[in-house]
This record gives structure tokens, C-alpha cells and sequence, in this order.
């Protein structure tokens, strides 16, 4: 077909010299390009008939036609669940080999129906809610198609309900699963509490109906003894303990699932469970109780009544906080013991509990998704997920602040701080700035970051000779973000970052700020400070300078702070805030204060009093214009920081640190740091 | 027709090129090995019939559940509901009675029975105690003990062993608890047993070492990995391992000089210990060094696993992958690495440092386990300052306790509670008063009455209310949990202090950023006294201070109830007997809690000047030099605690304004500048 074309490329030259029996050909050449038109153009179509051609196996699709499997009598029995078995003892972790994303794959077989000798099948093939599960399986991360990769194998056998399988026989079915090798990393699902599917989820909608009931045990097949003990309960405690049983006169039509009675009292099941505080899970014949998915379902407070119940998911969820478990001897207690918890506890514990079953328990897919990844946690234990993100509900998440240098702690003085100077061109102050900055006693290493990349540093014999190592890191980009870098040059676990331009800081001051920072190493501790205020005319952030009573930022151009925010500033900084700051050249300081405000939870400390500092808000040679404008500027990344933080972390405080004795009656000489607020 | 033939020519050229194009590429896709197509059906099969599929169970059948009978006592598989009867421990909580030793008793077991009688859960008659405590024998010349009096099949009882016996047991355990040094899992019963950390021989009875770390992030250039090795001792691995610091499996890389002994503790990022029983030791000292455990499929129990997350200190990993673990360990994120280190130390220091803190904290389990729901949340456990010092019975609520506002993302309540403790004294401290009503922060005023004469009647009238309380008399009272106090932030004043509203409104202002420490006006500090060989401490005025007077001071409500609950009562009784005692008390007591300093805010100095000369000898001075007998009071505290909590702090917070050159308009604090 290529050469034709080319031949018709070269067609038109040739044209003027042909005669009819040629046109016979064009029109030939002509009808062929069209044949090939329209058949290209139903090959274009025909994804689709392959999809009809896949018609074919999606009939294959269908579960009546999975392939049947004939289990022969004799075929081997797998052998008893060992019960002494251990993660490290009975798991294959080989399989699951090293895994950059820390994420273990799963295999699912593919559905067979199985048949004993006679025909008749060993189960019925699959159910809705493994069906589900199984889809929610294969549509996670944790998916694979390719067994030889897979660590953990689930089988299709739907073992969910043990009443409906044939024991001896689907065993053997697991048997001869390709790679079952006695079980080892496979995982069996079987009887998941889930309500009946009937659900009306619509109805799970009123939240604050009043409660009440303070106990409500909605249990239909409980052990007469049990029952005696919910009576003798009821007839204490009289009409905040309702105990619901199976109505034995309930006209035709109307399911007995969904309705309990109470003597001739008829009540609708499960919404009765809603108008009670705490509802009662009873030992029932397999401890696992569908009644405890409903009860979560309604925000009622489960009361765990089965000593050697393992609650769901209990390696990982904190069943503390959403449930009461009473022992079963304590039975006729219960009423004391639940009595004796706070109402604010019992309202945690209905957030709890709903929180639970939210997060968890709502839909076969979180279940499923839930129980991997416990398994993913215990196979990559380093990676794992935390209590708090397991149990934390959503608003306790959002409010609360995990300070990454929680431990209280005052690191030793002979550690020493690392000063970074961030300079472009203006060498002379620079020189300036490092002998002052070498006075002082805490200084163990002094960092130059050259931010010119036109320029050349001076060269080593003209820098002043200072007692501590001096070293210059030369920058790849003249960005404002190089300040905050954690160089590996940094030893320390204290920053002086100061700019060039700093001068006036006395070396009692700085030894002070140090001093400072030890005794609140987890905090931006500064000079100058900076106040943000919120502007009720324009409704947004407005930058403050003046002298005021209040603080809440500390300016970088002279502040000490703990090396890992430098961590966290170069590589957890949120949002495009970085690139943002490195573009407009301004506000890598006001970011600097959001990230620590906003990961500490904390304010910012403000040392020695305030003096006319060569700033950037000073330096502003055009006088007011200028001086405006940069205001503006910084309102502006106020707003814009905030919108990207979600929130506004900057605290406010009234306080800032100064000496024991600054300004007391007392005699100089004898003060720690007696040059304080003097230049 | 040449324009006809022309225009055909041009079309079946568009014509062939659309072909081209259109036809290429979908012959281009099939050539190219059909990978799996996006969009194509995946994996788990959606079935076409799937609606039709059935419910695992039928709506009935779930609710229709054959009862269960209620479970019958079993010996072996005992569990806390079925076998510890919880109706003693009814009313007092755990009341602990310890069988008293038959013959010798040993080093570890001396102090044992001294941790368990310092508790607040002791009690010295059997019949009143709920769980009674058997010590396994510990000696290897030492009798086995023969079964105790109150033996009962164990019922209520704890057998406890901090090292492994050495001789086997006379008798059944029964239904006793097993308190036991590293049990191995296979005979562990999880909330009934209690696992103990394996001591050393030598571990402090009291305060005991604190954690190795002084910084929260790693040293740079400090070893990533060492490695427990037999004998207790660690080899350094350092960053290099390529060849894998495994079970012995790189014997010749080992060299001699990189091994410590014993006693060092190792200096490293990580420490590698197997997972077989001698090395538990190697566990304690890797938790006090701060270098993270990860310990290589234990067979044992980690200790106090019931109540402590352990995935937040140690890594439990799977000795199968080396690789595996040592690359995820090199990769490991900062943050992470800082997390763990630090919670090592915490935990180190609230439950591992010394004997009492590990026996203390197996009954704090036990106590747990009788309150039931209104036990310490896991939070308590497992933040500082720990499940010891954050009593549960304060409140079922973290974001009572002044510790856990940013864990909780909460503020303490936005006003304070003036107690004022009137000792011998006459007139109705009225200056004072109406100081303090002035601020607006102040949510009510208490007067502790402590004196024999009954309180005068001509009481100011104040803006807000004002309350007698009648004390009984002794110092310690004026720390006592009074419920009149409804704020979270107490004002602990004298009678005698002096104070301005504006030094108040401020002070108070601060608290609020610190709502865990101690905020006052007048400072001590304590120093090591090198020629008496003790510590002392000192009013006159330095460059730094470790205590504040609780003359004047700001502090949370639940330091009250820390004082009163859980305070040894000897400590208590000392500072009854020494009045200056009490805030050297209250002062060890808060930094034992905190870590750290607390915070003096300026004071006024001519307060000293109108302060009244004479001191009763009833209250507790203002700014006295400490006598003798009171000096010698901190260094009983210090034996009390079993170390010096005190810490210094060489600052004080002046408002933003203070004393600068700027128009004393502008500064909301001006009265704090007089002269």
C-alpha cells in the first residue's frame, strides 16, 4: 500500500500524458482506495467487535460457567489449623521479598466451582458479599496478577459462612490450590459480621434522637441463663434497661429480622438500637456477633459480655475508647459499672464507636482494605500505620499537633550552635558579621552560603581569622530557599541564621539567644519580631512592624532554631510555597514561621529588647513608597501561606525572653549577660 | 476531463493517505504484543451475574445463633474476667498486701518489697487487699517458697519475678497472675500476665539513671547500626554493612576494637537484637542509650506490651529479610527516626529507669484492669509524662490534664482560681484581694483558713466570689484537690505576698502558653554544695533559678491531686514538719513531671519594701534564707526521689515592651515598669 502511494505521489506528472485505458485504471485505483476506506474504517470500529468477540468470554463470565472442578474422595485433607503458629513462625515472608513502596502483593485465585465425586457441588460458588470483598481486593495497590510475585494468596472458596459449606470436602478444595503449600500465606475470610442486605441505609440518618434507654440488649438466641440475668436486670433497674427478644406473634409478611419485641411491645430492629446508650453483646454461638456491626451502626456503645471475644480488627483498634467489655461474671453488675462513666466519656465513646464503624466496618470493601493492611504492617512493621491514624476520628486528627521534638529535653551547652550566613556580594559587612558573630562563646562552626553565582568568594587568605572552622557552600541558584538547606556541613543541632547585613547584635545577646533556644529547642527563638493581625475592613491578613505589645513571628535574618526544621523546610514544606518564596524572592522567613508554628503547635520566643535593626523592612532607601510596598508584599504572603497551610498556625504571644536580672537593681558586673540591649 | 482526472487523482490521494494513516495504526496496536490494555477487564472478574449472586448467610440465620452457655473456669487458660474477682478491689480500688519474706532476702527482693510498699495501692492486712502478691524466689541458695496462707488456686493473686526462678514451683499456679521477666509468647496470656522487663542485677531502687539521649537527633556522622552480641556486649557495625552484621554470618569483619564491653551503652542509630532469650538485656540498654531497638522476631514478650504501643520505640522486625530490614532502616525518614529515639527515652524514664517505676507500673496495670472504662487511655500511656503521673481518677478526659493540649487540640479554660492560704492571722489580707479580683482573668477567690482562731467576717466585698474554706491546719492542706476549685489555672497566693493586678494579668497570660509548668514571681535556686557534700539551695538573687515560691504562683489544678494522690506520704509529712519544705515539695514534684524549669515572670521590687518584716513561722516564708533544717530538707527530698529533678533556667519572660525606649502609652504592661 506504501508503494502505491508513493507511485501516486509521482502521479501527477505522468497524468497529462495518459489516455482512457488509464482512467479505467484510476477509477480501479480509485474504488480500491475506497474499499480500503470503508474497511479501515470498520477496522477502526472493531475494538468493538473484539469486545463482541470477548462476548464470548464474558459468557464465560457469567458464574454458572466458572470451570468445575471435580474433588476425587481420597484427595488430600490440609491439617488442622496450627493454633501455636506466629507471624515469624508459620508466615513465608521470602515471598514477599524486598518492596521499595512497602506494600505486599496479593494474589487472588481464580473462581472454580467444586464438585465431589458424584456431582454435587461442595458449596454454592461464591456470595454476594465475597464477591465484593474480592473486588475490593483486586481494585487496591495491593493487587497482583502474577502468582510467582505474590506473598499473600486468597483463595475464591467462599468460606464466609461455615453453616453452608461442606467441611471435608472444601478443605480438600483448599488442598489443591496451586500454591497452598499447608496454608502458608493465605488468607481465609469466614464469617464477617454484616447486617442482614436488606439494609435501609436511609434510615441511618437521625443522630440526635434522644436515648432513651441507658441499656438496650436486642439479642434474639441467648442462653436462658443469660436471659435471667437480663431480667433480674430489667426488673431493678426498671425502664432504663429494655430487653428485647424474638416477637412470637408477628403477623405474616413482616420479617422477623427486622423487629423485637419486648413483651406485647413491638419494636423496629435495628433503629430501637439507636434510642439507647449502651447495648449489650451477649456470647452468642460464634463469639463474633453481627449485633455488634449494628449496635456501631447506630452510635450506641457496645457492652462486650463474652470474656474470650476477640474484637475485630483488635490489633490495631483501641476498643478502650468505643466500647465497655464487662466480664461475664460481672454480668449482674453491669448497670454500677456503666453508670460510674462520665457523660463526657460516654459521648467520646459514641464518637468513637461510630468513628469505628465508619472507618471500618461500613462496607465488605473496608473490611477487606482494613485486614490487609494490618497483614502489610506486620509484614513491613517499619512502615507501619500508627495508633493515632488507626483510632484517632477525623476532628481529633485535624485539631491536634504531634511536635516532632516532643521529648523535654535541654541539650547540652558544649554542643554548640552552627551559624549560617546567607550572602550575596556585600563582602565587607559579611567580614563584619563574622568576626562579631566569632566572639561568641557557644560558636562552634560558622557556614558562608554564597548565593552569587557570577562571583567568585574571596579568596581563603583574605576571610577574618576566627577561632571556630569557617566554611563556604557555594550555591547552584541565587535562591532565598539555600538559607534554609540542611547542609551536611550543619553538626549542630542549634542555627544561628543571620544575614549579612546584622551587626548590631551584641555577642552577649547572641549567647543569650542561645541559652534561649536550649531551654526551648523545639521553637523559632528570634530578635526582631513580627506580628500578623486580621484586617476587619478587607477580611484578610495584615503584616505588622510596629512596636506592639504582641509577637508572633521572629525574623530569620537573626534567629535560632533546631536543624531539622531546615529538614522539613526543604523537603516537607507544603503545598508550591518553596517555589513560591524562591520566585518572588521575599517571605522565606514569614514561611519558616508557618512551618514551625504549624508542626510545634507552639509560639515563637522573642529575646532582649528591641532595636533599630538593619532589616529588610529598614533598608528601604526611597523612604515610605518603598517601605509600603513591602508591607504589602508581606500581608500578601500572610494570606497566601495561610490558604495553602488550610489554617492559621501562627500563635500569638505577649511575652518574650530576656535575662534573669536584665534591668534589676543589681550590680552589672555580676550579670550573666550584662550587654543586653546596650548598642 | 484533465480537471476531472485531476481532482480524482488528488482525491484517491486523500483518500489513500487517510487510509494510511487510519490504517496504520491500528495495525501498529495489534502488532505490538498485546500488553494489558488499559480499560480491559482485570484481575477479579466483574460478574455479569453478580446481582444474582446470594448473601453469605440468610437474614435470619445470623440473629439466629444458637446460645452459647457461659464459660465454664479453666485453669490453665485463665483470663481476667474469669479468674481475678474484682468485687474486693470494690470502693478503694487495689488495696496490695505483700506475703512478708520467710528467710534471707536478697538484694532485688529488698527492693521490690520497698517499691511495693511505697505505693499508693499498699496495704498491710490480707484481708483487706484485693490482689496479693507472692515474690518468686530469687535466690539460687534461697528455699522455695511453700504455698502462701491465703494461697485459694491463686485466686487474686500475682506471682512476680523479675528474674527468671531458679527453682521450679511447689505448687500449681492455678488462677494466679504471672508477672514474669520476658515471657515467651507461647505461654504468655495476654491481659491476665504481665510482662516484666529482664533487670540487670544492679538496677536503682529510685530515680535511676535518666536516658542517655541529650539531643533529639542523631549525632551526625554516628553509627547506624549496632549489633547485641553474647555476653552483653555491641558491635558497632557502623554505616558500612555490606557484608550483613547477621547471626554471626560476617565473623571476619568483626573487629576486636569496635566491640564494647558490657557496660557501655552502644552508640548508634539502630540496635540489632535477636530475637532469642539471652539478649533481652540488651533491650533495657538499648532503650536507655536511645538507639532504636529493633528487635529481630522475639519470642519473648515485650514488656508491658498490654499498655505500651511499642511500635512507636522499637521496631519488630523479621529476622528472615536482612536486606530487607537493613535497607528500610538506611531509609528510614528523619522525622520517624526522631519520633523513635525520642519515645525511647520517655519511655525509658517513666517505666524501665528503676525497680519502683517497673513494679509501680505492673500495678498500674492491675488498677487498669479493675477501673475498666475509666482507665488510662492509651494517650496516658504513651506520651509524656507517662501512665504513673497522669492519674486517671484527675479526669476521664485528656484535655483536662495540662499536658496533652496539642495532642487534644485544646486550651486550657481561660481563667484561674485565687487560693489564698491564711495562716495566723487577724485582719483579712484586703490589698491583696482586691488585686487580685482586679484582673480580669480571675474567676473566683478561696480562702484556706488555717489558723485555731475562727476566721474574721469582715470580708471585702469583690467582683467576683469569694469563699472561706477552713483548712486543717497543716501546710500540705493548701495543695489538697479542693473541688470548690473550678478552673483549670490555681493562683496559689499568702496572705503576705504582695502582688499588682497588672504582674497577675500578665503572669497569667504566660501560664497560658505553659500550662504544664510553674509560673511565679520569686525565685530559688539549688546548687551542689561541695563542702557539705549536698545540695542547697538559695534565695539571693542570681542568674538563674531552678525554683519558684508557691507564695505567688500560677500553676494547673491537677498538680493538687498529684500532690495529695500521689506524693509518697513520707515526702508529704516532711514538708508538714519543714513549712519552707512545702515548696521545695511542690517544686520537685512539678519538675519531676515536667523535665523542666519553671518560668519567673518580673516582679515588683518595691513589693519588698512594703513586705511585712516579721514571718509567722506557721507559712511559708517570701524571700527568707532558707534555714538550716531546710536545707537539709531539699536533700531529703532528693533521696526521696531517688534523684534531683530540679532544672535550672537562666531567663525570665518580660512582656514583648518591657523597659524599651518607647512611649509607655503604647505598652499594655506599663505598671509592671515602676521603679
Amino acid at each position: 500500500m506504501c508503494a502505491s502511494v508513493k507511485y501516486n505521489i509521482r502521479g501527477p506528472a505522468l497524468i497529462p500524458r495518459m489516455k482512457t485505458k488509464h482512467r479505467i485504471y484510476y477509477i480501479t485505483l480509485f474504488s480500491i482506495v475506497l474499499l480500503g476506506l470503508i474497511a479501515t474504517g470498520m477496522f477502526q470500529f472493531w475494538p468493538h467487535s473484539i469486545e463482541s468477540s470477548s462476548d464470548w468470554s464474558v459468557q464465560k463470565r457469567s458464574i454458572r460457567d466458572v470451570p468445575v472442578v471435580r474433588l476425587p474422595a481420597d484427595s488430600p485433607v490440609p491439617e488442622r489449623g496450627d493454633l501455636s503458629c506466629r507471624m515469624h513462625t508459620c508466615f513465608d515472608v521470602y515471598r514477599c521479598g524486598f518492596n521499595p513502596k512497602n506494600k505486599i502483593k496479593v494474589y487472588i485465585y481464580s473462581l472454580k466451582k467444586y464438585v465431589d465425586d458424584a456431582g454435587v457441588p461442595v458449596s454454592s460458588t461464591i456470595s454476594q458479599e465475597y464477591n465484593e470483598l474480592l473486588t475490593a481486593v483486586a481494585d487496591s495497590d495491593y493487587y497482583t496478577e502474577d502468582i510467582a510475585r505474590a506473598c499473600l494468596f486468597i483463595p475464591s472458596i467462599d468460606l464466609l459462612n461455615q453453616n453452608a459449606l461442606r467441611v471435608k470436602e472444601t478443605a480438600q478444595a483448599l488442598a489443591q490450590l496451586s500454591r497452598w503449600d499447608r496454608g502458608t500465606n493465605h488468607l481465609l475470610f469466614n464469617m464477617l459480621p454484616g447486617g442482614p442486605p436488606d439494609y435501609n441505609t436511609a434510615l441511618d440518618v437521625p443522630r440526635d434522637r434522644p436515648r432513651r434507654y441507658f441499656l438496650l440488649s436486642s439479642q434474639m438466641a441467648l442462653h436462658p441463663e443469660y436471659r435471667e440475668e437480663l431480667a433480674a436486670l430489667q426488673a431493678r433497674h426498671g425502664e432504663a434497661v429494655l430487653v428485647l427478644d424474638k416477637c412470637t406473634n408477628l403477623s405474616e409478611g413482616i420479617p422477623a429480622a427486622r423487629k423485637r419485641c419486648h413483651k406485647h411491645q413491638v419494636f423496629d430492629y435495628p433503629q430501637v438500637l439507636q434510642e439507647a446508650t449502651f447495648c449489650v453483646v451477649l456470647r452468642g454461638a460464634r463469639l463474633g456477633q453481627a449485633v455488634l456491626s449494628d449496635v456501631l451502626r447506630a452510635g450506641c456503645i457496645p457492652v462486650i459480655i463474652a470474656d474470650s471475644y476477640i474484637l475485630p480488627f483488635s490489633e490495631v483498634l483501641d476498643w478502650k475508647r468505643a466500647s465497655v467489655a464487662v466480664p461475664e461474671e460481672k454480668m449482674s453488675d453491669v448497670h454500677g459499672i456503666l453508670q460510674s462513666i462520665p457523660q463526657r466519656q460516654i459521648e467520646e465513646m459514641q464518637r468513637q464507636a461510630r468513628w469505628f464503624w465508619e472507618a471500618y466496618f461500613q462496607s465488605i470493601k473496608a473490611i477487606a482494605l482494613a485486614t490487609l493492611q494490618i497483614i502489610n504492617d506486620r509484614i513491613y512493621p517499619y512502615a507501619a500505620i500508627s495508633y493515632e491514624d488507626w483510632n484517632d476520628p477525623p476532628s481529633v486528627k485535624w485539631g491536634s499537633v504531634s511536635n516532632p521534638l516532643f521529648l523535654p529535653l535541654i541539650p547540652p551547652q558544649s554542643q554548640g550552635f552552627t551559624a549560617i550566613v546567607l550572602t550575596y556580594d556585600r563582602v565587607e559587612s559579611l567580614f563584619r558579621v563574622i568576626t562579631e558573630v566569632s566572639k561568641v562563646p557557644s560558636l562552634s562552626k560558622l557556614l558562608v552560603v554564597w548565593n552569587n553565582q557570577n562571583k567568585n568568594p574571596p579568596e581563603d587568605s583574605l576571610w577574618p581569622k576566627i577561632r571556630v572552622p569557617l566554611k563556604v557552600v557555594r550555591t547552584a541558584e541565587n535562591k532565598l530557599s539555600n538559607r534554609f538547606f540542611p547542609y551536611d556541613e550543619i553538626e549542630t543541632e542549634a542555627v544561628l541564621a543571620i544575614d549579612d547585613d546584622i551587626i548590631m547584635l551584641t555577642s552577649d545577646e547572641l549567647q543569650f539567644g542561645y541559652e534561649v533556644w536550649r531551654e526551648f529547642p523545639d521553637r523559632l527563638v528570634g530578635y526582631p519580631g513580627r506580628l500578623h493581625l486580621w484586617d476587619h475592613e478587607m477580611s484578610k491578613w495584615k503584616y505588622e512592624s510596629e512596636w506592639t505589645n504582641e509577637v508572633s513571628m521572629v525574623l530569620t535574618g537573626a534567629a535560632f532554631y533546631h536543624k531539622y526544621f531546615n529538614y522539613l523546610y526543604t523537603y516537607k514544606m507544603p503545598g508550591d510555597i518553596k517555589n513560591w518564596v524562591d520566585a518572588h524572592m521575599n517571605c522565606e522567613d514569614i514561611a519558616m514561621n508557618f512551618l514551625v508554628a504549624n508542626v510545634t503547635g507552639k509560639a515563637v520566643i522573642k529575646v532582649t529588647p528591641r532595636k533599630k535593626f538593619k532589616c529588610p523592612e529598614c533598608t528601604a532607601i526611597d523612604g515610605l513608597s518603598l517601605d509600603q510596598t513591602h508591607m504589602v508584599e508581606r500581608s500578601e504572603c500572610i494570606n497566601k501561606f495561610a490558604s495553602v497551610f488550610g489554617t492559621m498556625p501562627l500563635k500569638v504571644v505577649e511575652h518574650r525572653a530576656d535575662p534573669v536580672l536584665y534591668k534589676d537593681d543589681f550590680p552589672e558586673k555580676l550579670k550573666s549577660f550584662p550587654n543586653i540591649g546596650s548598642l | 476531463m484533465q480537471s476531472w482526472r485531476r481532482k480524482s487523482l488528488w482525491l484517491a490521494l486523500l483518500a489513500s493517505w487517510l487510509l494510511v494513516l487510519l490504517g496504520l495504526f491500528p495495525l501498529l496496536r495489534l502488532a505490538v504484543p498485546t500488553s494489558p490494555r488499559a480499560g480491559a477487564p482485570q484481575g477479579w472478574p466483574r460478574w455479569l451475574d453478580a446481582e444474582l449472586l446470594q448473601s453469605f448467610a440468610k437474614p435470619g440465620e445470623l440473629l439466629e445463633d444458637g446460645p452459647r452457655p457461659p464459660q465454664a473456669l479453666r485453669g490453665g487458660s485463665c483470663n481476667w474476667g474469669a479468674c481475678f474477682d474484682t468485687s474486693k478491689c470494690r470502693g478503694g480500688g487495689l488495696k496490695v498486701f505483700v506475703y512478708p519474706a520467710a528467710g534471707p532476702v536478697s538484694e532485688t527482693r529488698r527492693k521490690i518489697l520497698a517499691s511495693v510498699e511505697g505505693s499508693r495501692y499498699h496495704t498491710l492486712s490480707a484481708a483487706e487487699a484485693c490482689l496479693l502478691l507472692l515474690l518468686s524466689p530469687d535466690t539460687s541458695t534461697g528455699e522455695c517458697d511453700p504455698v502462701p496462707p491465703q494461697w485459694d488456686g491463686g485466686r487474686n493473686h500475682l506471682v512476680l519475678s523479675l528474674h527468671p526462678a531458679p527453682c521450679p514451683r511447689t505448687f500449681q499456679l492455678g488462677q494466679a497472675m504471672v508477672a514474669e521477666a520476658s515471657p515467651t509468647v507461647d505461654t504468655f496470656r495476654p491481659g491476665f500476665d504481665v510482662a516484666l522487663p529482664l533487670l540487670p542485677e544492679a538496677h536503682p531502687l529510685r530515680g535511676g539513671v535518666p536516658g542517655q539521649l541529650r539531643q533529639h537527633s542523631p549525632r551526625p556522622g554516628v553509627a547506624l547500626l549496632a549489633l547485641a552480641e553474647d555476653g552483653g556486649r555491641w558491635h558497632v557495625a557502623g554505616t558500612d554493612f555490606s557484608a550483613c552484621p547477621w547471626d554471626g554470618r560476617c565473623e571476619q569483619d568483626r573487629g576486636p576494637k569496635q566491640t564494647h564491653p558490657g557496660a557501655t551503652l552502644p552508640n548508634a542509630t539502630f540496635c540489632l537484637i535477636p530475637g532469642r532469650g539471652p539478649d533481652v538485656l540488651h533491650f533495657l540498654q538499648a532503650l536507655q542509650a536511645g538507639c532504636i531497638p529493633v528487635l529481630l522476631s522475639p519470642r519473648w514478650e515485650l514488656p508491658f506490651s498490654e499498655v505500651i504501643d511499642w511500635t512507636k520505640a522499637a521496631i519488630v522486625a523479621d529476622e528472615r529479610l536482612p536486606l530487607q530490614v537493613l535497607t528500610a532502616l538506611q531509609e528510614m525518614p528523619l522525622t520517624r527516626v526522631l519520633a523513635l529515639r525520642q519515645q525511647t527515652q520517655f519511655l525509658w524514664d517513666a517505666y524501665f529507669s528503676s525497680v519502683e517505676k517497673v513494679i509501680h507500673t505492673t500495678l498500674e496495670i492491675i488498677q487498669d484492669r479493675i477501673f475498666g472504662p475509666s482507665a488510662h487511655p492509651s494517650l496516658l500511656w504513651n506520651s509524656p509524662p507517662g501512665a504513673i503521673l497522669a492519674l486517671p481518677t484527675f479526669s476521664p478526659s485528656p484535655s483536662d490534664f495540662p499536658f496533652y493540649h496539642l495532642q487534644q487540640g485544646s486550651r486550657p479554660l481561660g481563667r484561674f482560681s485565687a487560693l489564698i492560704w491564711a495562716g495566723a492571722l487577724g485582719q483579712p489580707p484586703l490589698k491583696l484581694i482586691q488585686a487580685v479580683a482586679g484582673s480580669e482573668h480571675c474567676a473566683q477567690i478561696l480562702v484556706l483558713w488555717s489558723s485555731e482562731k475562727p476566721p474574721p467576717t469582715g470580708w471585702p466585698k469583690t467582683a467576683v466570689p469569694l469563699t472561706v474554706i477552713d483548712g486543717h491546719r497543716k501546710v500540705s492542706d493548701r495543695f489538697f484537690p479542693y473541688s470548690a476549685i473550678s478552673t483549670d489555672a490555681i493562683l496559689s497566693l499568702d496572705a503576705h505576698s504582695s502582688l499588682s493586678t497588672s504582674e497577675v494579668d500578665f503572669a497569667f497570660v504566660v501560664w497560658q502558653s505553659f500550662p504544664e509548668r510553674m509560673v511565679g514571681f520569686l525565685t530559688w535556686s539549688h546548687f551542689w554544695d561541695e563542702a557539705r557534700g549536698g545540695w542547697g539551695y538559695t534565695a539571693k538573687r542570681t542568674n538563674e533559678f531552678s525554683m519558684v515560691l508557691t507564695s505567688a504562683a500560677f500553676y494547673h489544678r491537677y498538680y493538687h491531686t498529684l500532690f495529695t494522690h500521689a506524693l509518697p506520704k513520707a515526702l508529704r509529712t516532711l514538708a508538714d514538719e519543714a513549712p519552707t519544705c512545702v515548696d521545695v515539695l511542690m517544686n520537685f514534684l512539678v519538675a519531676s513531671v515536667t523535665k523542666l524549669p519553671p518560668i519567673k515572670v518580673p516582679y515588683g521590687m518595691w513589693h519588698q519594701e512594703a513586705r511585712p518584716p516579721p514571718l509567722e513561722p506557721g507559712g511559708p516564708g517570701l524571700r527568707q534564707e532558707p534555714q538550716p533544717a531546710a536545707q537539709n530538707c531539699i536533700n531529703q527530698m532528693a533521696a526521696g526521689f531517688g534523684h534531683m529533678p530540679l532544672v535550672s533556667s537562666r531567663l525570665r519572660l518580660d512582656p514583648v515592651l518591657f523597659k524599651d525606649p518607647v512611649s509607655v502609652l503604647r505598652k499594655k504592661y506599663r505598671s509592671l515598669e515602676k521603679p
